[in-house]
């Protein structure tokens, strides 16, 4: 059974509706992607299934448990983490203190030191600058912090928004690396992506969001060599 | 001439910390939740009358009582958050406003309801303390203290406590807050409570020195916007030196021209600040 479930969920901001339907489902320890155009609801159904924006109809289950209604911290607090688009890091705190706040949850409080050795292992840059206001630290180093930050919150399920856009592109191939790394640790991922090759390049499981509804999924290697996916998004 | 100055300043950067612990309150508030607090002014008044009635009904040491008092105005914010504001937080800032003076006026109406809006004061003399030629009171270098204290425990608590750091992400990136598992709009009435209860400590302290009625609250409200904004709103520590600029000149200002003199000077420098330097003294941010 999968680990997260959406099923026809339907959601969008007052009047207009940006979710049309969109079921997709999350196998435990693999890598699924989410890719499509800016402006298709990736980010919306990401926030749908947070609980960031309401959804108007639809289920989402959690490990076999309906969390469609739970606020966004009790999801957070049950593991469902976003790693969210912007890094939306807290920007007058430490590095460190941006750590200590992204285990704020009781499931993640105990692992703390564990979980900080292992992100200062996988991003030795930010244990250099742990006291450092994360308002200062450069882009690149900002969207690690965003990472570290999501892994310190001991996430079953890591949602990562858009972690490429705006990167150097060999910032993309060392984070896209780690994402590498994390699954081969069996943790669950669904990346969110502009960068379609990348993401197929690096995921198990594909889904392709147009208007608000999936039109395409599959194994990643087969998306990758559908004709309108080459030509729409691969530019082959 | 100059020990006079000297006595005064003293006096007033003494009352200074006192007007500084009400101004963070409001500067937390502001900070954490961008709400300015119109009911800031009601609850000093209710620091001032919860230490009357323990010391007049029940022979109670003001010092001892603020704890109690602290306590309990922490969870009437909290309360008052959930009734009155957490249903406007996402409303444009107007709505907030309003809830606040509307539990502004409905404290000051019953308060006048039972205690008329006669003068108050506790009569618990400690006599005063002489340093070469300083004579303070023991009420004003207590009140000092205790603010001090209080400014103290706050910033420890902000800085050092798991707690009181949720507070900082939550007024630096709520919705970042929420996604990290952190219960926000608990985190807000939390601090709330705590604005309620830096307000409430302020009026209990001045209570100790200065007569007051159930309306006092009003111009130390006025008088901790002036400090916030020299301060920099959502600075506490801008808002405990605006406090003892603030004091430093009630105290000073006497002993040239009419005490009426007063709050206009004070306005004046409101004024130069805001058209000088904006965000004030010591704010980063707008």
């Amino acid at each position: 059974m999968a680990l997260l479930e959406v099923n026809a969920l339907t959601s969008g901001y007052g009047e207009l509706q940006i979710l049309w339907g969109v079921s997709l489902k999350l196998e435990r320890g693999k890598l699924t992607a989410l890719v499509g155009s800016n402006g298709v609801g990736k980010t919306t159904l990401l926030r749908t299934v947070l609980g960031l924006v309401k959804p108007w109809d639809g289920v989402v289950t959690f490990a076999g448990r309906d969390v469609t209604h739970l606020s966004p911290h009790a999801k957070a607090s049950q593991g469902l983490v976003l790693v969210p688009e912007g890094r939306q890091l807290f920007s007058d705190m430490s590095v460190y203190e941006n750590l200590e706040m992204g285990a704020f949850s009781k499931r993640a409080r105990p692992h703390f030191a564990r979980n900080l050795e292992r992100v200062y292992e996988m991003f030795p840059r930010l244990k250099e600058r742990a006291t450092q206001k994360a308002g200062t630290l450069s882009g690149g180093e900002q969207q690690m912090l965003a990472v570290a930050r999501g892994l310190m919150a001991q996430p079953e399920v890591l949602m990562l928004d858009e972690l490429s856009l705006g990167l150097a592109p060999f910032l993309v191939l060392e984070l896209f690396g780690i994402l590498r790394r994390l699954k081969d640790e069996g943790l669950t991922m669904l990346l969110v992506e502009q960068n379609v090759q990348m993401a197929l390049a690096v995921s198990d499981y594909a889904y392709v969001l147009e208007h608000g509804r999936v039109s395409l999924e599959g194994p990643s290697r087969e998306v990758a060599q559908n004709k309108r996916v080459k030509a729409a998004y691969l530019g082959i | 001439m100059i020990d006079f100055l000297i006595a005064s300043l003293t006096d007033g950067l003494l009352l200074g910390f006192v007007y500084g612990i009400a101004a963070m309150g409001l500067s937390l508030i502001w900070g954490v939740m961008r709400v300015i607090n119109l009911s800031h002014g009601a609850t000093i008044a209710l620091g001032m009358f919860g230490i009357y009635l323990a010391f007049t009904g029940l022979g109670m040491n003001p010092y001892l009582t603020l704890p109690l008092l602290a306590a309990a105005s922490l969870l009437l914010g909290i309360l008052v958050y959930f009734v009155a504001v957490h249903r406007v937080i996402d409303a444009p800032y107007l709505s907030t406003l309003l809830a606040t003076f509307a539990v502004n006026m409905i404290v000051i109406g019953i308060g006048t309801a039972i205690f008329t809006t006669s003068p108050r004061n506790v009569d618990f003399s400690l006599g005063s303390l002489s340093l070469g030629p300083i004579t303070v009171t023991w009420a004003r270098v207590l009140a000092a203290l205790a603010a001090a204290v209080v400014t103290g425990l706050l910033y420890l608590f902000l800085y050092r406590t798991r707690l009181g750091k949720s507070i900082r992400a939550v007024s630096n990136n709520k919705a970042a807050a929420e996604l990290m598992g952190i219960a926000t709009s608990w985190v807000l009435a939390f601090s709330f409570g705590l604005g309620t209860m830096l307000a409430a400590i302020s009026g209990g302290l001045i209570a100790t020195f200065f007569p007051f009625t159930i309306l006092a609250g009003g111009g130390y409200q006025v008088k901790g916007f002036v400090i916030c904004v020299l301060g920099g709103l959502g600075n506490p520590l801008g808002a405990l030196i605006g406090g003892l600029i603030l004091g430093a000149m009630e105290g000073i200002i006497p002993a040239f021209m009419e005490t009426s003199w007063v709050p206009v000077l004070e306005f004046i420098l409101f004024v130069i600040i805001l058209l000088v330097r904006p965000t004030g003294l010591l704010g980063s941010k707008t």
